[in-house]
């Protein structure tokens, strides 16, 4: 009893440690983010002034809400495109059995491993050369293309968990491949969806980098490239909280959405993982 | 021509080969937008190409000499390599160290593991701003601690320290996906049924054999892809250098995806950025292989 009820301390003890580490950065910007920005004091002063001065500040610099539609089209976009095409691509690999097929699947696995800074140089050459204009529309290709390793891999391993027998009725049935398709496959793939649209979903809403490349006129910035134009000011220390307060605001739309819907991220984040 | 045929005959009524039409979408977008590049790098890498210019010529392997004299290659193949250790040892043994913790029944299970989950939600570009200000010397997060517990005197500054800044970066993505490393091994460990535990107990089993020969053996798959994860993830360094170091100091924090960058996007120099991503890639394709075989020998011995 009382070596169980040490163990316990002990057990809290580190759990208290690691939540200090993970939380305290994130309390500080916090608190700072709700400073005026000359308001110098030592950051660990906690919460010792609320005013949105630096929040609206942040809010007019970056024109949030302009990044944020821009955030809404090319996430939205881009995960709904994924979602039909990883579905359509993974339904053939995982129900023809030949060597093509398990071939196109490692063709497609494969490029989980190739990072987006290595090509990005004949990536860009290739955009020139088939002569797409910038518009808001132009990360997205990119987006929905980095993201087919992981949605094929994961619908495929999906799809191969769906008895085949459902189809074979509604063959019967006198139901259409495409039918089959959408009306039978489909809808039963759903944990899968939650997980495409999780994973990919998070990522492309943060990703800086695909839209730091192919966007140059400001009117099409999504919320993360709206942060790069407050990278200059990191060295000033007057700026700090309006850098904070302009994190919060990119975060928030996330934080909100994931507490509305907690269970499904985590859902969503280990459904990729036990598949394999 | 019959033996093609055989090759994609999907021999079957309910699956028949009009299936195929499905695919064209992914293939023809990821074969143009990833698979050609691929090959465009190795016929890139061997021209003076700058990226605006189109009568670009071919230089031979002359650029492949010019960063293997620089000490490019070198460098930043080092600071990736320590890059993914770090992360691959630090982010698994952590995160699996604090899910076995968790496994066991205790109250505020839930808060915590929401709390670890929360930077996974943040843009590497914020990870980054919130770190700089951590690692921030005099007034940032550990300084001003160090400061008010009366340690004043050390001088920290870990991003400037040409030893110890590729440490600290790797760092920050530690922290950024320990928590969905951790819920990754939480859901292994509860897949374990509770009787084989108890049976253990039993049989006289400690807590650590219990870890070592019932808990770890079992969540093998869990191991697997998480080791996978972060050396995918750490091969792939690139973010908190761009926001938080720059490469520096001096080419301390270089890696292989931000030196590409760097070499593309600052010294407009395509060429010379395109025989580095070619090595890239070669490094990429080792290490993968070599962790593909290594894992499955140590799936069967498990």
């Amino acid at each position: 009893m009382n070596k169980s009820f040490g163990r316990k301390i002990a057990i809290y003890a580190v759990l208290t440690f690691f939540t200090a580490v993970i939380a305290l950065p994130l309390i500080i910007v916090l608190s700072s983010s709700f400073r005026t920005p000359s308001n110098m004091q030592s950051h660990l002063k906690l919460f010792t002034e609320i005013d949105l001065q630096s929040y609206r500040i942040a809010f007019n610099t970056m024109n949030f809400p302009m990044k944020f539609i821009n955030s809404i089209i090319t996430t939205g976009g881009s995960v709904f495109v994924i979602v039909v095409i990883g579905t359509m691509v993974a339904y053939p690999i995982s129900r023809i059995k030949n060597k093509f097929m398990r071939w196109l699947y490692y063709f497609f696995v494969a490029g989980l491993v190739i990072p987006a800074q290595m090509v990005i140089v004949p990536v860009t050459q290739m955009f020139n050369t088939l002569n797409i204009p910038e518009t808001r529309f132009t990360p997205m290709i990119m987006f929905i293309t980095c993201s087919l390793p992981f949605s094929t891999f994961l619908y495929t391993g999906f799809l191969k968990k769906i008895p085949v027998e459902l189809e074979e009725s509604a063959y019967i049935d006198g139901a259409s491949l495409w039918v089959r398709l959408k009306d039978v496959v489909f809808p039963l793939l759903k944990p899968a969806h939650v997980a495409v649209i999780i994973t990919q979903g998070l990522w492309i809403w943060n990703d800086y980098f695909f839209p730091m490349v192919f966007l140059t006129k400001s009117k099409f910035y999504t919320l993360p490239l709206g942060m790069i134009q407050f990278l200059g000011s990191k060295d000033n220390p007057a700026q700090w909280n309006i850098l904070f307060a302009a994190c919060i605001l990119v975060v928030l739309p996330l934080i909100v959405a994931f507490s509305l819907m907690q269970k499904k991220f985590i859902s969503g984040i280990t459904a990729g993982s036990v598949k394999g | 021509m019959k033996k093609i045929k055989k090759w994609f005959d999907s021999k079957s009524l309910i699956f028949p080969n009009k299936m195929y039409w499905f695919i064209i979408p992914a293939l023809l977008m990821f074969t143009v937008f990833w698979i050609l590049p691929i090959f465009q790098l190795f016929r890139y890498s061997l021209t003076n190409y700058n990226g605006i210019t189109n009568n670009f010529r071919f230089v031979g392997l002359s650029n492949y000499k010019f960063l293997l004299r620089q000490g490019t290659i070198l460098n930043s193949s080092k600071n990736t390599l320590i890059y993914t250790i770090v992360l691959v040892l630090g982010n698994n043994i952590l995160a699996l160290g604090l899910a076995i913790l968790l496994n066991i029944k205790i109250k505020a299970k839930g808060l915590f593991r929401t709390i670890a989950y929360l930077p996974a939600l943040f843009s590497p570009i914020v990870v980054g701003f919130i770190w700089s200000y951590v690692y921030m010397p005099d007034s940032g997060l550990i300084a001003s601690l160090l400061n008010a517990f009366g340690f004043g005197a050390i001088n920290f500054n870990i991003l400037g320290n040409y030893d110890w800044a590729i440490y600290g970066v790797a760092i920050v993505e530690i922290w950024k996906r320990f928590g969905t490393t951790m819920i990754i091994y939480l859901a292994g460990l509860q897949t374990i049924d509770t009787s084989l535990i108890e049976a253990s107990r039993i049989d006289g089993c400690n807590e650590w054999q219990i870890v070592r020969f019932i808990k770890l053996p079992l969540i093998s798959a869990s191991i697997t892809i998480n080791i996978v994860l972060s050396v995918i993830y750490g091969l792939k360094a690139f973010h908190y250098i761009f926001v938080m170091t720059n490469g520096g100091p001096g080419t301390a924090t270089n890696t292989l995806m931000y030196q590409i960058y760097n070499i593309a996007f600052s010294e407009q120099m395509m060429g010379k950025a395109s025989a580095l991503a070619v090595v890239a890639f070669l490094v990429i394709i080792t290490i993968t292989i070599i962790m593909l075989i290594f894992m499955n020998k140590r799936e069967v011995e498990l």
